[in-house]
């Protein structure tokens, strides 16, 4: 019984002084405004993937080659975008993950928006 | 009149195969919008220590125990008559097997007739989501009700009984005696297919698609239940019968039947105690007196080995294969492979060579693992055979796969899964409202991706160490000298570390494609 005992507290000991150790510090910078410029061009985002922090107030201005209706997953949003104008998509990046972007009538994915958490990532 | 039987149905499922791989082009991927992000690298390396560390400390446990515990703590649920009046009562088990049917007739409908992009018709949502993920969970953490529930099961009976009523006094058995050689190697042979159609098909998620599989399926499994009797089929062809009678033996419930003369006449249970465990043709002959459903701790059930043939246990180290190549198929690595392997073969053969190869690897390593055991065990000359230790601890594996699966899946539950609560209203995509939840908003805020990090994490090393735990009491109960026992272990724990951190290395890889 006292074999148990112990064994248990050291494993929790150890287990959690190792998750302290290892874990990153919360970044110093709280949420902040972002602006990406994305382009579509011949079925690709350009950049493919938007990485953002949770809580920053994002901003996306689109351009397209032709005109295209994008989805943005979770946050369901809808952009269309027309060529030869930028559309602005604003959004408080309040859901953390990954996040597609896609074509509406194909369903097609086209790019991501990834969300990271304040802590720990 | 057997293999002409079997060759006309065989060619049958080929040529419909052929025809469905032929036809559809495959839909645009739009059915989840949702990911997980990769688990962070100082999450990942956490996860490995906190492995290796625990799995000392279950191993440092139980160095002074004597031997294992034989039995297992149980309580009959069903000796409480409040839970046999509701649970038990035949309206509710009535209720739930038309529900089931009905669910299954929809699927079938809306794959066929409603629109084809996925995210908007139930038929995938409920296959690949609600079904797949969700009722796996089910009987993991609950209990084996497909038994009851199975669509294929009960329209044969319902059709059985019809005909027995209309004069047919064998009812809708042919009687044809089922080869003893093919013993589950047909149900292998279907489960593989079916996790080839999930991972390496591209139109998986085509609602037409998934309504000809299942009607498909439908043809093969009554044609192997009228050939060879419903129970043989469902033991050794069925091969989702076989799939959640594995996931079963995890679960902290089980059926048993305390009559050793129904188990004797049934050919495929045994029981030391005189009666069978998990033997679903036994409970449903056995007189209500002789049957128990049984609370039990989770994951004893994985500790039973009696009578796994060695299709059996192929079934099993594919089951844990095609979990780990599910997840590794994403991953940055695999796509550079395949890459470069599908210039050469094309993108659909090199998927199902990777189908193929991963399990072989798995098996070679799992073989090469349980030799090292052997022996330190001392080997044959101390009584301790290969083919036991192997069919005995490949079901200590399961666990670690288990938790790899939920780990990776919960998160389309809960997210995607809300997707039914709408398609339910509107099967076909038409526009409907039968339920009144059409309108039905997704909730993404449900968890955050921190807490799906650290869940995952918890989940596989709990996982890891109710593996550790399992192969502990296998290996005291295989190898009679204590001494033999404890040093066999340490093949097995390395093999498990293994496995787990490989299956943390997938969760925290990107995601790709």
């Amino acid at each position: 019984m006292v074999r148990v005992a112990v064994l248990g507290l050291v494993a929790v000991l150890v287990l959690g002084g190792l998750f302290v150790a290892l874990r990153p510090d919360a970044p110093a910078t709280g949420p902040e405004g972002r602006t990406v410029e994305v382009d579509l061009q011949a079925d690709a985002m350009n950049p493919a993937e938007v990485t953002v922090g949770e809580g920053d107030r994002v901003t996306l201005r689109f351009t397209a080659d032709r005109p295209r209706e994008l989805h943005l997953h979770g946050y369901d949003r809808e952009v269309e975008v027309e060529p030869g104008e930028t559309t602005t998509l604003s959004l408080e990046a309040t859901l953390t993950g990954r996040f597609e972007v896609e074509d509406h009538d194909t369903g097609a994915g086209r790019g991501a928006l990834i969300v990271q958490p304040r802590q720990g990532g | 009149m057997l293999r002409r039987a079997v060759a006309l149905i065989l060619t049958l499922c080929l040529l419909s195969a052929a025809s469905l791989l032929a036809a559809r082009p495959a839909l645009a991927h739009g059915f989840e919008g949702r990911y997980d992000l990769p688990v962070p690298l100082w999450l990942y390396l956490y996860g490995s220590a906190a492995a290796v560390l625990l799995s000392f400390v279950v191993v440092g446990l139980f160095v002074g125990k004597d031997h294992a515990p034989q039995h297992y703590p149980r309580y009959d649920l069903l000796s409480l008559g409040a839970f046999r009046r509701v649970f038990a009562s035949r309206p509710l088990l009535f209720g739930l097997r038309l529900v089931s049917v009905a669910l299954f007739l929809v699927v079938i409908l809306s794959g066929l007739f409603g629109d084809q992009f996925p995210g908007n018709n139930f038929a995938p949502t409920f296959v690949w989501i609600v079904w797949w993920v969700g009722f796996s969970l089910l009987v993991a953490f609950v209990g084996n009700l497909w038994p009851l529930v199975s669509p294929w099961k009960v329209l044969f009976e319902w059709a059985d009984r019809l005909s027995r009523r209309l004069g047919a006094t064998d009812g809708l058995k042919l009687g044809e005696p089922y080869p003893k050689r093919w013993s589950l190697w047909p149900a292998l042979a279907v489960f593989f297919t079916f996790v080839w159609v999930e991972l390496v098909f591209k139109g998986s998620d085509t609602p037409l698609n998934v309504a000809l599989f299942a009607l498909l399926y439908s043809v093969l499994t009554w044609f192997g239940m009228v050939l060879f009797g419903k129970e043989t089929w469902l033991r050794n062809g069925e091969a989702f019968a076989v799939f959640f009678g594995v996931l079963a033996r995890f679960a902290p419930t089980e059926v048993r039947v305390t009559s050793s003369e129904t188990c004797r006449a049934c050919a495929a249970c045994i029981d030391e105690e005189g009666g069978c465990v998990n033997c679903y043709g036994c409970f449903e002959r056995a007189n209500p007196g002789a049957r128990e459903l049984n609370l039990r701790p989770p994951a004893v059930g994985l500790t039973r080995s009696e009578r796994v043939t060695p299709a059996g246990l192929a079934f099993v180290v594919f089951m844990l294969a095609s979990v780990t190549f599910d997840g590794l198929s994403a991953t940055p690595l695999w796509r550079a492979i395949e890459r470069s392997v599908t210039p050469v073969v094309g993108e659909l053969a090199a998927g199902t060579l990777g189908l193929v190869a991963v399990p072989l690897l798995f098996l070679a390593a799992y073989a090469g693992f349980v030799k090292l055991s052997q022996l330190l065990a001392g080997g044959y000359k101390h009584g301790t055979r290969f083919g036991q230790l192997a069919a005995a601890y490949a079901f200590s594996l399961v666990p670690i796969a288990l938790a790899y699966q939920v780990a990776h899946y919960y998160t389309v539950l809960i997210f995607n899964g809300q997707i039914a609560i709408v398609q339910i209203s509107d099967p076909l995509g038409r526009g409907w409202d039968l339920f009144g939840t059409a309108g039905y908003q997704v909730n993404n805020a449900v968890l955050g991706a921190a807490f799906v990090w650290y869940s995952q994490v918890a989940l596989i090393v709990a996982g890891h160490v109710i593996a550790v735990y399992l192969a502990h009491v296998i290996s005291l109960r295989q190898i009679k000298d204590r001494r033999r026992a404890l040093r066999s272990q340490y093949p097995m724990l390395a093999l498990m570390v293994l496995y787990t951190v490989l299956s943390l290395w997938i969760i925290s890889q990107p995601i790709v494609g």
